[in-house]
């Protein structure tokens, strides 16, 4: 089997990360106690922080939790040894539905003059417009409520769900797991994009509950496992830099990660330019207001840097074939992917509180400390408290390289073969 | 052309992939200039059992993409905006929006040509003749059999010391090509 | 090798789960250029002359009817105030979408590293230059004068004008002009390998000259292959984006007016979901015979179906978020007429044909679920006619019932389509399938290069590495 080991031979030394130990546990402090404070000192503004920060957090749950779905749906060999992780990042979906609660707090306890949702303002002052009353009964604060509980629930069952099979799969082997997982996946992928489509109407777009297009939950799942993927790339070369993965994470894995990032910067660029354009061809006032405001002030520049930096740098960078596989252009990339997609994120909800232009406040930077420390704890108790990844997959000698005999050779070959043969790779 | 026919190379053949690879690999530290292999489908690893460089291929293709863009938007610009400006629908005269639709497809039409015709211009292709396709088993290397072929023209190239080291890399069968 | 692989237990996925080979029964290398190519060689079968000679008859309809078109002029067909688009665009729309599949697979499926693509990429590139040929013919026809259609494209005329860029339509011929071009040159590039193995083979003067002729000398060095891979990939990852903006163009015949049922940002992805669902279901159509009747099951195999049947399946289930989302943001925005739009496709006076296209594009590719019905070739093969109806009746909802009740119930009426309408549309099958059969007849309808690739003895670092000679050599 040593022959496996030509690109793990040479690995530089793992870092040594416990003087970052706490880091996670300050920013969620710190950022706990700013956010309070914000929140004390300028309700509606924090709001408006908060939900950022929210919307960007929430990507990466969603994203591990569709990854995690593809995986099984496609029947993938490749991602066998990272599927751990997405399976994590999608068990921050319970906790992520619970850190909307700050949100629910603002849009039932909060004075009209500080609700971020005008929607929820008119229906309070008792004077909906046309907008409002046309939507309902969507648009009251009941089901505000209720859209959070369904997705709350259906993201809680199918993420724990998702990796409670694939977890007891490590203990057993039982390929009945793999058969579950699937049945999960399979019903999962329509409650996903129901569900996500949901939140990114009600929670996103409903800020300016005037604005109406069908790409718009398209457009937040395409940043979103943007984002994800970037970040899957980054754990995944920490861990095997560190060691847990060093052994089961090959060439391909970067590769096609690379890829699928690449593949994602596309993808959101279509949706977006396209939602755009179609707006911008059609020229109907009631649609093109969004863009009209948009394009106001120094949002302008807001959306050439989102242009350029969300599209445009990324894409170029990608382009090569070998880049995929250097991490010194894929670990700052998949930094500048997170800075961009919270860009993204602003550009889509702040302009609703401040039409010149983005204000950039220690708010902000408290509500991602906090949600962001939070998430990294928990992520990383996860991460320790299990394997790092599912051994006993039935795909997992495939995942390895390892010569797996197909159809019926597979019982004429056998094992034996496998075994003496595995280590062909170059 | 002479009367007597002069001879273009030696043919070796082998009977598997592997056979090949490592025989090119051989030949490759030889030190062989004028040289080929010849298989039925691209095999995985040749390439660097041969030395071959990346394909410059992508270069040719990535200017046709970028001639096709431009000259798509200096086209519409100047159409639709200097030589025949009409008022459509309240849109400006030149937008790069509505421009970009045709251009992008022009940029791929312009890519493909590049890529097609590169690769046609980089292997020297088509061509009416060669004279390896002259040679009675040299069908099998479309089929199912691999072929190395050290041409004459190799400084390298001696007919006994050429033909020992093929036969010392376990082909079966090596005879002399001719022109 | 660390300890962590050495202590997992590497064994064989228990059945159900192995992954069946890509050529069933080891066949040898020589057996897939004799299996493939000995299709288009031999005496012609009676089965052939069967399909060909109504094929001929109906493409021959299409021709005189075209004929009595423009000859007597548009008025022969349906359209008319409010309805003015009619047949000719769904027909033109729909034939396109069955074009997506043949690129998806030769380029998305290249660019995704899914190596079962080999067994069915050049049946399926060759319909897509067929059905973009079929496509071809409406928009050209349908302009009534069709002497000016070169006015179309940015060439000098007498009256000094230019075309006028901002209308979709002007994309439109952009992006099908240059996807026909594309399609012609990916397909052309695949063949010119397999070409070379038509030629090595042929026993005929006229065959020895022809496929050489086409192959253009190739003769399978290294160094070529070096370059040609270099430019299939590259040819790949520009036929993606191709196929993506095609379709996304087409759609903005409708999406950038601001008709209620047109108007909608999701239309492009959402056409491109619908063209691949349609042209995988015209791939099924075609290869499920196809196989049977050429004696190709072990080269194109159930494990070949089923894959197909599921991206029937994914592509289905999106077009079915994108009618879902249609529905609801016609809803969400309060706009009257959005509304009435969508209510009147599903209770109004063409309610049939929206039910058919919900019925074939989202319930039926639900049947894919399950592996009984994707491993049965029958079932399958019916299931594949109904999507290839469904996508037809989703361009007819989209073109007819959003164009027949207009703003005011003065401009209100009901389209019906006359026997020129329907002779032309069927008459474009006699031409699919003319070319189709002779496509069979003198090409190697599947790659056969790449087949040879893929097998287990083309690896050099395989296991069972090493060709078997085999053949009829």
């Amino acid at each position: 089997m040593s022959s496996h080991s030509s690109s793990t031979s040479s690995q530089p030394a793992p870092f040594d990360l416990s003087a970052w130990r706490n880091v996670p546990t300050v920013l969620m402090v710190i950022g706990g106690i700013g956010a309070v404070a914000a929140a004390i000192l300028d309700p509606k503004h924090a709001a408006f922080s908060y939900l950022t920060a929210y919307m960007f957090f929430l990507s990466f749950g969603l994203g591990g939790l569709i990854l995690t779905i593809l995986h099984h749906l496609f029947d993938a060999a490749w991602s066998v040894p990272i599927r751990r992780i997405n399976e994590h990042l999608a068990c921050l979906l319970p906790t992520l539905a619970l850190l909307f609660i700050p949100i629910l707090i603002n849009v039932l306890m909060a004075g009209n003059d500080n609700i971020i949702y005008h929607w929820i303002v008119l229906l309070k002052e008792g004077k909906p417009d046309h907008a409002v009353t046309s939507k309902y009964p969507l648009f009251t604060v009941n089901s505000f409520v209720a859209a959070w509980v369904i997705c709350g629930v259906v993201w809680t069952v199918l993420s724990r769900g998702l990796r409670k099979y694939s977890l007891e799969q490590d203990k057993t082997g039982s390929i009945e797991c793999t058969r579950t997982l699937r049945r999960y996946a399979a019903v999962g992928v329509f409650l996903f994009a129901i569900t996500l489509t949901l939140a990114a109407i009600m929670w996103m777009k409903a800020l300016q509950h005037e604005w109406f297009s069908t790409m718009y939950g398209v457009y937040y799942f395409a940043g979103s496992t943007w984002t994800t993927l970037a970040t899957v790339y980054l754990i995944v070369w920490l861990l095997q830099r560190q060691g847990p993965l060093r052994e089961v994470v090959r060439e391909k894995t970067f590769y096609f990660l690379g890829s699928l990032l690449f593949a994602f910067t596309v993808f959101y660029a279509y949706v977006t330019f396209f939602q755009y354009f179609i707006i911008w061809n059609a020229n109907m006032p009631e649609e093109t207001f969004f863009f009209v405001s948009r394009e106001h002030g120094v949002w302008f520049w807001v959306s050439m840097v989102i242009i350029f930096g969300h599209f445009f740098g990324p894409f170029l960078t990608l382009l090569r074939i070998d880049v995929k596989l250097l991490p010194w252009v894929m670990i700052p990339l998949a930094s500048w992917v997170w800075l961009m997609h919270y860009v993204d994120m602003t550009f889509n909800i702040m302009p609703v509180m401040f039409p010149e232009g983005p204000h950039v406040s220690w708010m902000d930077f408290a509500c991602v400390a906090f949600i962001g420390g939070l998430l990294v704890k928990l992520f990383l108790k996860s991460l320790n408290a299990h394997p790092m990844f599912p051994q006993k997959d039935p795909r997992f000698a495939e995942a390895m390289d390892i010569y797996v005999p197909e159809g019926k050779l597979a019982q004429a070959v056998g094992a034996r073969a496998a075994k003496a043969t595995s280590g062909g790779k170059h | 052309m002479a009367a007597t026919p002069k001879s273009y190379g030696l043919i070796a053949e082998f009977l598997t992939p592997a056979d090949a690879m490592h025989a090119a690999e051989k030949v490759r530290d030889a030190g062989f200039r004028k040289w080929d292999v010849f298989t039925p489908f691209p095999v995985h690893g040749m390439d660097q059992a041969m030395g071959i460089k990346n394909s410059k291929v992508g270069y040719i293709a990535f200017a046709g993409g970028v001639t096709g863009y431009t000259s798509g938007m200096l086209m519409i610009w100047w159409m639709n905006a200097v030589d025949y400006p009409i008022m459509i629908g309240g849109k400006p005269m030149f937008s790069p929006f509505g421009a970009f639709p045709p251009c992008y497809e022009l940029t791929i039409l312009l890519g493909a040509f590049g890529s097609l015709f590169g690769m046609l211009f980089l292997n020297r292709l088509p061509r009416l003749h060669h004279p390896l396709l002259k040679h009675r088993r040299f069908a099998l290397a479309s089929h199912d059999r691999f072929f190395i072929v050290i041409e004459t023209a190799d400084p390298k190239y001696s007919e006994t010391e050429t033909r020992k080291l093929l036969e010392s890399m376990g082909s079966k069968n090596i005879e002399v090509v001719e022109e | 090798m660390a300890d962590v692989i050495a202590n997992v237990e590497v064994k064989a996925p228990p059945a159900g789960l192995e992954r069946e080979p890509l050529v069933l029964n080891q066949r040898s290398l020589g057996w897939i250029s004799d299996a493939i190519a000995g299709v288009a060689e031999g005496k012609t079968p009676r089965w052939w002359w069967i399909a060909f000679i109504p094929s001929v008859i109906a493409m021959t309809v299409m021709t005189v009817m075209i004929v009595y078109l423009l000859s007597t002029g548009v008025g022969v067909w349906g359209p008319g105030h409010p309805v003015m688009w009619g047949w000719a665009i769904i027909n033109f729309v729909w034939w396109i979408g069955i074009g997506h599949a043949g690129t998806l697979i030769s380029a998305i499926l290249f660019l995704l590293r899914q190596r079962w693509r080999t067994s069915i990429n050049r049946a399926a590139e060759a319909m897509t230059i067929f059905a973009v040929m079929c496509a071809g013919i409406f928009p050209l026809i349908h302009i009534g004068r069709i002497w000016l259609g070169w006015w179309l494209f940015p060439l000098p005329n007498q009256n000094s004008i230019w075309p006028q860029f901002r209308s979709p339509l002007m994309w439109d011929v952009f992006a099908v002009s240059t996807y026909f071009t594309v399609s012609l040159l990916f397909w052309y590039m695949g063949l010119i390998p397999d070409l070379a193995v038509m030629r090595d083979r042929a026993k005929t003067k006229i065959r020895k000259f022809a496929y050489g002729l086409f192959s253009l000398g190739w003769t399978g060095s290294n160094r070529h292959w070096s370059n040609y891979e270099k430019a299939y990939l590259i040819l790949a990852g520009l036929s993606t984006p191709l196929v993506l903006s095609v379709h996304s163009i087409v759609s903005m015949d409708f999406s950038v007016s601001q008709l209620p049922g047109w108007h909608t940002t999701i239309f492009p992805p959402y056409f491109v979901a619908g063209a691949v669902f349609s042209g995988f279901g015209m791939v099924l159509s075609l290869l499920i015979p196809l196989r049977t009747i050429l004696k190709l099951e072990d080269i194109i195999t159930v494990r070949h179906v089923e894959l197909m049947c599921k991206v029937v399946l994914a592509t289905g289930s999106i077009v079915g978020y994108a009618y879902a989302m249609e529905f609801f943001i016609a809803w969400y925005s309060g706009n009257p007429y959005e509304r009435y739009a969508f209510i009147n496709r599903a209770m109004g006076p063409y309610a049939w044909g929206y039910w058919v296209m919900i019925g074939c594009n989202v319930i039926v590719p639900q049947c894919f679920w399950f592996k009984s019905i994707r491993s049965n070739m029958l079932i399958v093969f019916i299931l594949s006619i109904f999507v290839n109806i469904g996508m037809w009746f989703e361009r007819f909802v989209i073109v007819v019932i959003s164009l027949h009740r207009d703003f005011l119930p003065a401009n209100w009426g009901y389209f019906k389509p006359t026997w020129v309408d329907i002779t032309t549309y069927m008459g474009t099958f006699g031409l699919f399938f003319t070319l189709f059969l002779l496509f069979i007849r003198f090409m190697p309808i599947i790659a056969i290069t790449e087949v040879k690739g893929v097998t287990p003895q083309a690896d050099p670092h395989h296991p069972l590495g090493g060709a078997k000679p085999g053949g009829h050599h």
